[in-house]
């Protein structure tokens, strides 16, 4: 059963045309990302602004739920719409594991991990029957639901209701204290690891062949089926996978602020990385984290005027308006004419 | 639980008042919908908008020519959204465009803001409908049977367009298979200029009439929004009539869910969405599956 490259070559990957089909590792693509994936951790010894690395950090935090949402619509065609949905959860679970079930922090980010994808299975195995559209609007509701849950009267003494939790860890996670969490220098390198952990993942499934069925599935499901390739199983995987990607960037929001509030649950949480995502563009796993390195810093721009909901506005839809494939895929196209390549 | 009293008139009428805003707000979002294919993130923030104007010109004129005035005047809006929005963006991704209509929302409100300033305004409903009448052995607040009525009619009105005239018909091939009404000779572009004027025109009459029944206030637009998303995709994308019975099933939920389940009564709307979609993936209507 098993499909040769040349039946999924028209939705496949561009793979660079005239160079043979070569292994992931052996792509100089990946010896770049990895070079950069080193650089970044010294990020910031060149950075002497507190104000600048806290930006950033916000910036890879959101990236990393951009990078999560970017993967399930570029592979399948699915917009989760409630990304809150699985930043709110773990950072609950982060304060709910440590606080109620008083695990140490390493077991608690654990469990809020284990527990956010457990979730995101089970969720899954309903949602991902549902067209595109109606998707959508179910993680929306999941997420609008959860945050009603957590500000439900009889979850205050687990949730906090509306005051939010606020949380004392207790013992290290990698060795890193709660006061060292909560200063920007020092929480850098997990964030960052993070991030190349959480791009690397993207990129590999993405490029596997799991991506091909993804992608082939999603350009004619029912041919997939003819065929005699299980549609249901790898979408779910991909829901999964991409709800733990997501679920990362919670767990380092509730690690890094000691907090959480069903704010976190809101539309409005889930529409930054939606938005940063979309604004990146979806198409490449760098896409999305360059959507949210700029989102952010517009977002610190604009707040400083006074006018931060217009301007996004305003930015919001010039940007999706004059860039189709986003930032990212503008930023290639130029790439491409430079050098002189036909672009995918 | 007293059950008499759960279904009493007021608790009747009170979901059928409810229903009657969500309907009007839901069918303008369906008609958006079926022409352009387009989630209106923005319908929130016109409703607002409406509401707003709605309060202005109620205190300058009265509260009948902001009746008339008001919806005339979003549906001014709804060409330049048409034209300088849905229709370049028309071949890009639903994602796309609905966040387009998102960043519209984002800026439709501060500068409402700016306007009106952020405190909640309360509108009296004009003197032929204020206080209450006998309503079936009930006293019910006048006002909101006018609502109930204004909302019902104005969609018997909207779904006698689409059933019996050239244009409704039009209207309901293209929600349905855009391709083949296409092919049929519809000219689906301006066929959509009139539809999505229609649809922002609703979202200003709702707002008009949400004012005296609920306050005016800078999040109003973003509740009841999702409550509208949820009832269109309840009610069959692309489908008006759906929409129309889904506005009315919410409504009961809502209201019967309060008196019964009040700690849970929030949950309602989430919960009916996923066992409607999950049981008919395609919704109440016959609209398309997409």
């Amino acid at each position: 059963m098993s499909a040769t490259p040349a039946t999924l070559g028209a939705t496949a990957a561009p793979a660079p045309a005239g160079s043979p089909r070569r292994a992931l590792w052996q792509r100089p693509i990946l010896l770049a990302g990895l070079l950069a994936a080193a650089a970044g951790f010294f990020v910031p010894g060149l950075i002497d602004t507190p104000y600048t690395l806290s930006l950033l950090i916000n910036g890879v935090v959101l990236g990393i739920a951009a990078v999560g949402i970017g993967f399930l619509m570029h592979q399948c065609g699915f917009v989760m719409f409630g990304v809150a949905a699985f930043i709110g959860l773990p950072a609950y679970l982060v304060g709910i594991g440590s606080a109620q079930l008083g695990l140490g922090l390493t077991s608690a980010v654990v469990f809020a991990l284990v527990g956010s994808t457990a979730f995101a299975a089970l969720v899954g195995a309903l949602v991902v029957r549902a067209r595109p559209l109606p998707f959508a609007m179910l993680t929306l509701a999941l997420a609008q639901m959860l945050k009603q849950v957590s500000m439900l009267q009889v979850m205050r003494p687990i949730t906090g209701g509306d005051d939010g939790l606020t949380m004392s860890f207790d013992g290290t996670f990698l060795g890193l204290t709660q006061s060292a969490l909560g200063k920007a220098p020092s929480f850098w390198p997990l964030a960052w690891a993070a991030l190349c952990l959480v791009i690397l993942i993207a990129w590999v499934a993405a490029h596997s062949r799991f991506g091909q069925v993804l992608r082939a599935t999603q350009a004619n499901e029912e041919r997939m089926r003819f065929s005699g390739f299980d549609t249901y199983w790898p979408r779910l995987a991909a829901f999964t996978l991409s709800s733990f990607l997501v679920s990362v960037s919670g767990v380092l929001i509730a690690l890094n602020s000691a907090y959480a509030s069903p704010e976190l649950l809101d539309f409005a949480t889930g529409g930054h990385a939606l938005t940063a995502m979309i604004v990146g563009g979806g198409a490449t796993a760098l896409g999305p984290l360059l959507g949210a390195m700029l989102y952010t810093w517009g977002q610190s721009a604009f707040g400083a005027t006074g006018y931060l909901e217009l301007l996004t506005g305003i930015a919001v839809v010039v940007m999706i308006s004059a860039f189709p494939k986003g930032a990212m895929g503008f930023v290639l196209q130029i790439g491409h004419r430079l050098t002189g390549r036909k672009g995918p | 639980m007293n059950f008499s009293e759960l279904f009493s008139v007021a608790q009747l009428a009170n979901a059928l008042a409810l229903a009657s805003l969500l309907t009007i707000l839901a069918s303008g979002l369906a008609l958006i919908f079926g022409l352009r294919d387009v989630m209106n993130f923005g319908h929130g923030a016109l409703y607002m908008l409406g509401a707003y104007l709605g309060y202005s010109v109620g205190n300058q004129f009265s509260f009948w020519a902001a009746l008339v005035i008001v919806p005339l005047l979003l549906a001014v809006l709804g060409v330049g959204f048409e034209l300088a929005v849905l229709r370049p963006l028309q071949k890009r991704s639903h994602m796309d465009v609905a966040l387009v209509t998102f960043g519209i929302a984002l800026i439709i409100g501060p500068v409402v803001h700016k306007i009106w300033g952020t405190a909640p305004l309360s509108v009296e409903p004009p003197a032929a409908l204020a206080g209450s009448i006998d309503f079936f052995g009930t006293m019910y607040p006048t006002y909101r049977l006018f609502l109930i009525a204004v909302g019902f009619g104005t969609c018997l009105a909207l779904a006698a367009w689409l059933k019996f005239t050239r244009v409704g018909m039009h209207t309901r091939a293209v929600s349905q298979q855009p391709h083949v009404a296409r092919m049929m000779g519809v000219n689906t572009d301006r066929l959509s200029l009139l539809v999505v004027c229609m649809g922002t025109g609703f979202a200003g009459l709702a707002g008009v009439l949400a004012g005296p029944y609920l306050s005016v206030d800078p999040g109003m637009g973003a509740t009841i929004l999702i409550s509208c998303l949820i009832i269109v995709v309840i009610g069959g994308l692309g489908s008006i009539g759906g929409a129309i019975a889904a506005a009315v099933v919410y409504g009961f939920i809502q209201v019967i869910g309060t008196v019964l389940f009040p700690s849970l009564a929030v949950l309602a709307p989430y919960l009916l969405l996923f066992f409607v979609l999950l049981w008919r993936p395609q919704g109440f209507g016959r609209g398309r599956v997409s």
